[in-house]
């Protein structure tokens, strides 16, 4: 069986074509986009596309058959149990197979691939909510050290002032830090 | 406050969301909007079935075709609001507008020209010209076929048609991949600024006050939920007469182009709404209202393009997609006229002209196909029967 991923994020088709080789003896390929010709060429019996592509009006339109198109593809998730559709649209993908190839065959690969879309965006969140947790211990470190100078505060001091803020209004430690620091520049004169 | 979701694509007719959400409309009346940009018509049809949105910004001939489970399975949508008139053109590469120059002079009808080229080609063995719509189900699909077949250009024997996301046209007409597209504002002004090609006809020229996108709600979802859809109707009509307003124009550019919206020049954007002699027009002249004689008309054309067969229900499918019942509830609200019919014949004005409305007479544009002829919802099956050239016969 030949399946086809398409996603313009690489990192995440890599790890999708790398989950589908462990399901069934097959070929995978991965593209950015989808090219109609290579498609023709390759002759996949399986698309797989990633919600975030535009590609995925390009393969629906050729869901109508037509001279140039005599394969129609179907959306594999239309025709299966309620709630699989649900799931794969809500973890980002998308499975088109050509008509007549047996659903049991396809169900595994689009699991596969909703598990890998899980993961990465999984990883992503993760990444980010690890960055943004970063800048904000840098942003309550300078808070910190400007209370310290300014009001002559030790660090457990000037820390209890920035949790006393946060609790009052309600917002992130870093929220308050991040503002702390922006009025401080505008009343020294920093036009940043 | 209940919380809504709403999906978009970024095109200049997301206008009325985009300023209802920047303007803080939505949450004047009491609900806390969220606006997921997406990349696909497709996704916003599935989330909408699935329920991972809410409603959407969506082509108008979509909320039926989904509603009537055609290319996908049947996900009831209702239409209560129409979110713009006009605003699509025809564009072609650069080399097929020296072809119609050649062939036609520069005042000549473009797409008797096109007739011309499709017929030398042929002669000299050159493969057919292929043309971009967005999706088979929608306005630019049917307009660019409207067009083609009105010069005898058979759309689907004589071209070659193709779908083509409109962010890649430009570059693809630029590599000959297609040789012209019909896609909505502003994806034909930014293809002209980028010189890849020009502007032969626009959507207003093939039907002038022709509509566009929806407002799509889920059925389910708006039937649990009237206050909201009503609040919701409320802002978006609120939105769309700010953005009609000339003296918001620049303001209304520069919400369009900042990148979680379209995300395009500030440049080809004011340039796509002021296309044609009516430019975009959101929501005066009842532009808001969801005629059901504009759903009857797209299914008129699925019917004359074979995408379903005379059998369909096609009255029974209009009045479960479009709502006007609950736009007349909205337009009371923040005082704007309705119109009092769910009807009219299209296509029958080649004058301004004045509507019978609630509480108020309302005045009206120019509203004329390419070909002068007419739209009687009461015959919409007779109408697709009746061109040159169509897949639908009566009685077949």
């Amino acid at each position: 069986m030949r399946v086809l991923v398409i996603d313009p994020d690489p990192a995440r088709a890599a790890l999708v074509a790398e989950g589908l080789s462990g399901v069934h003896p097959l070929e995978v390929r991965q593209a950015a986009v989808f090219d109609e010709a290579e498609a023709a060429a390759f002759s996949p019996d399986v698309v797989v596309v990633a919600c975030d592509s535009p590609d995925r009006d390009v393969i629906e339109s050729l869901r109508e058959a037509t001279v140039a198109n005599p394969r129609p593809v179907v959306m594999f998730a239309d025709r299966s149990e309620p709630g699989l559709a649900e799931e794969a649209v809500k973890a980002g993908v998308a499975a088109y197979v050509v008509d007549g190839l047996a659903p049991a065959r396809v169900r595994p690969i689009l699991e596969a691939a909703m598990t890998r879309f899980r993961l990465m965006q999984q990883l992503r969140q993760d990444l980010a909510k690890a960055k943004a947790d970063l800048a904000s211990r840098k942003t309550v470190d300078r808070a910190k050290g400007l209370l310290m100078k300014e009001r002559g505060l030790d660090e457990d001091g000037a820390y209890k002032v920035l949790r006393k803020l946060a609790m009052d209004s309600g917002r992130p430690i870093g929220a308050v830090a991040a503002d702390l620091l922006a009025f401080a520049g505008v009343l020294k004169g920093d036009r940043s | 406050m209940t919380d809504v979701r709403l999906g978009f694509i970024p095109l200049t007719d997301c206008a009325p969301l985009a300023v209802a959400q920047t303007l803080g409309l939505f949450a004047a009346e009491g609900i806390e909007v969220t606006l997921e940009r997406e990349a696909s018509w497709a996704t916003i049809r599935d989330k909408v079935a699935v329920g991972a949105l809410d409603g959407a910004h969506m082509l108008a001939p979509m909320a039926l075709a989904a509603s009537l489970g055609l290319g996908a399975e049947p996900s009831p949508l209702i239409a209560p609001l129409s979110l713009n008139l006009n605003g699509g053109g025809i564009t072609v590469s650069r080399a097929v507008a020296e072809d119609l120059r050649r062939l036609g002079g520069d005042k000549a009808d473009k797409a008797q020209a096109l007739a011309g080229l499709v017929g030398e080609r042929r002669a000299a063995g050159a493969p057919p010209l292929t043309f971009a719509v967005v999706f088979p189900y929608s306005i630019h699909n049917y307009l660019l076929r409207y067009w083609l077949a009105d010069a005898g250009i058979d759309p689907d024997r004589d071209v070659r048609l193709v779908v083509t996301p409109p962010p890649r046209t430009a570059e693809q007409l630029r590599s000959g991949a297609i040789d012209g597209f019909c896609v909505g504002a502003p994806w034909n002004a930014i293809a002209v600024a980028e010189g890849a090609g020009e502007i032969v006809a626009l959507t207003s020229d093939v039907w002038r006050a022709g509509p566009d996108k929806v407002l799509a709600l889920g059925e389910g979802w708006a039937a649990a939920n009237p206050e909201a859809v009503q609040a919701l109707l409320r802002a978006l009509l609120r939105a769309g007469d700010w953005a009609d307003e000339p003296a918001n124009r620049r303001e209304l550019t520069a919400i369009l182009a900042r990148p979680e919206y379209v995300g395009a020049p500030a440049s080809a954007i004011a340039h796509a709404l002021s296309f044609g002699p009516q430019g975009i027009v959101f929501q005066r002249h009842a532009a808001g209202f969801p005629w059901r004689s504009h759903a009857l008309w797209f299914l008129s054309q699925m019917l004359r393009w074979g995408q379903i067969g005379p059998g369909a229900d096609l009255a029974a499918a209009a009045g479960r997609v479009y709502r006007p019942d609950l736009f007349r509830t909205a337009a009371a609200a923040v005082g704007a006229a309705a119109p009092q019919a769910d009807l009219k014949v299209e296509g029958a004005h080649t004058e301004g002209w004045s509507l019978p409305g609630e509480p108020a007479p309302i005045p009206m544009p120019v509203d004329i196909f390419c070909d002068g002829r007419r739209f009687d919802p009461a015959d919409a099956l007779g109408y697709a029967a009746g061109f040159a050239i169509t897949r639908t016969k009566v009685g077949a």
